[in-house]
């Protein structure tokens, strides 16, 4: 996995990590039963706060979406969509409301944004099958 | 509850250099297992307080403690506790790099080989070399060896990659990161003094800019990067004029306006929303631009 820290965005360095895991779970870049990198050489490679890797992995720990096996790492669970539905739905709104506010500042129309949000989804879809198509070789 | 004892609290501090005042009334508190970067320009107090902790220099108003001591009358116990890299490291020109760290590792209760081992391979050091003839990243490798290995709870660092190529200043943090942090990460505190914010900053969990011996901004890091933005908006005509007493600095040029803003980020996003413009977007700013926008409005 191959991590992309922004100090611009605002967003806490560890919720960045947690974020891109999950969106790597859901692309299928991770597979569940795969391991994530060790801590301290993911921390050391980022030069990012040792603390703040832990902080991430535990916070994935908590919502269910990996799984800590003493002396051999973190592994993506194998159900790891452990958030009950109306959490999982809150979050997904969260999100969704800030792509609005976005779009509306810079004025892409409703009509046009509902396209993009079409588009996107076929891209990933293309995206999950492209790394399913690489991992059956 | 209670809280545990920090591992540095300044309190009131002054120090003065005959007439210059170095340091007047800096307050500010490190919890175990913290990140803690001290910012400012040359000459704003920086290594004058890490003197302080030190011991080097005794606080003439104000008191400094580390771990809840005293370090002019607990010295050895405070020092047993610290480890220090200063900016110029100087050791005796006549040791090799064995007989050094073997002279330091003297002075030490516990010293992990095995790290200094991985350490001298890592940085592709020669035990053998006298310290005379290494380059001052080497010596700072040496310096930082002789930091790691006593696996003190507090490590402080003055300007510890300053002047040093962009490799060997990767592979200092790194072996912050790695090799110090790891061992009982709860607990290893960093105290660090750069310039080179930037180079530190996914490592700093907290940060002083220091202005003249006064600490004119204590903030976490990440609540920095939440406060602190910087809003861009162009507009079809000329901006119109607006109210931005909210903004820490306002710059005009032609039909955009740039706003450095310190919290009242979304209000001013909505004031300019109001007025239609083109594009509006908005971005954190980084330590280095929170630590200069600090400093110049």
């Amino acid at each position: 996995m191959v991590f992309q820290l922004n100090f611009k965005s605002g967003m806490p360095i560890y919720l960045q990590l947690v974020d891109q895991i999950k969106a790597a779970a859901a692309s299928g870049a991770l597979r569940p039963g795969e391991a994530l990198p060790s801590i301290r050489p993911l921390a050391e490679e980022l030069r990012v706060n040792r603390n703040t890797v832990a902080k991430a992995y535990s916070e994935l720990e908590s919502l269910g979406v990996i799984e800590t096996l003493q002396g051999r790492g973190c592994f993506l669970k194998e159900n790891h969509s452990a958030l009950r539905k109306e959490v999982r739905r809150k979050l997904l709104i969260e999100e969704i409301d800030q792509a609005i506010v976005q779009a509306h500042h810079l004025q892409v129309p409703r009509q046009e944004f509902l396209v993009l949000i079409q588009e996107r989804l076929e891209a990933l879809d293309d995206k999950r099958r492209v790394n399913e198509g690489q991992k059956g070789d | 509850m209670s809280s545990p004892t920090p591992a540095i609290q300044i309190e009131n501090l002054v120090y003065a250099y005959g007439r210059a005042e170095a340091v007047r009334d800096l307050n500010l508190t490190v919890q175990p297992g913290r990140c803690f970067g001290l910012f400012g320009r040359n000459g704003a107090g920086k290594t004058t307080t890490m003197k302080c902790l030190l011991n080097l220099l005794r606080p003439q108003h104000g008191q400094v403690r580390v771990f809840g001591l005293d370090p002019a009358r607990h010295e050895v116990e405070v020092k047993r506790r610290l480890a220090y890299v200063p900016d110029q490291v100087a050791f005796y020109p006549w040791m090799s790099v064995r007989e050094t760290l073997d002279y330091l590792a003297s002075f030490r209760t516990y010293w992990n080989r095995k790290t200094e081992q991985e350490l001298l391979e890592r940085f592709r050091l020669d035990p053998l070399q006298l310290t005379r003839n290494l380059s001052k990243g080497q010596r700072t490798q040496v310096a930082l060896i002789a930091a790691i290995c006593p696996e003190t709870d507090l490590l402080v660092l003055d300007e510890p990659t300053s002047g040093l190529d962009p490799i060997v200043r990767r592979e200092f943090i790194e072996t912050v990161i790695g090799a110090y942090q790891e061992g009982n990460p709860g607990n290893r505190t960093i105290f660090v003094s750069t310039h080179l914010i930037t180079e530190f900053e996914g490592l700093i969990d907290e940060f002083a800019i220091l202005d003249h011996g006064r600490a004119v901004a204590i903030l976490e890091s990440d609540q920095a990067r939440d406060r602190y933005k910087k809003i861009r908006a162009r507009f079809a005509q000329s901006p119109p004029q607006l109210d931005l007493k909210g903004a820490l600095q306002v710059r005009r040029e032609g039909r955009e306006l740039e706003l450095i803003a310190n919290g009242a980020g979304p209000e001013l996003v909505e004031c300019l929303r109001q007025h239609n413009p083109e594009t509006l977007t908005t971005e954190s700013l980084t330590l280095e631009e929170i630590f200069v926008a600090t400093l110049k409005s």
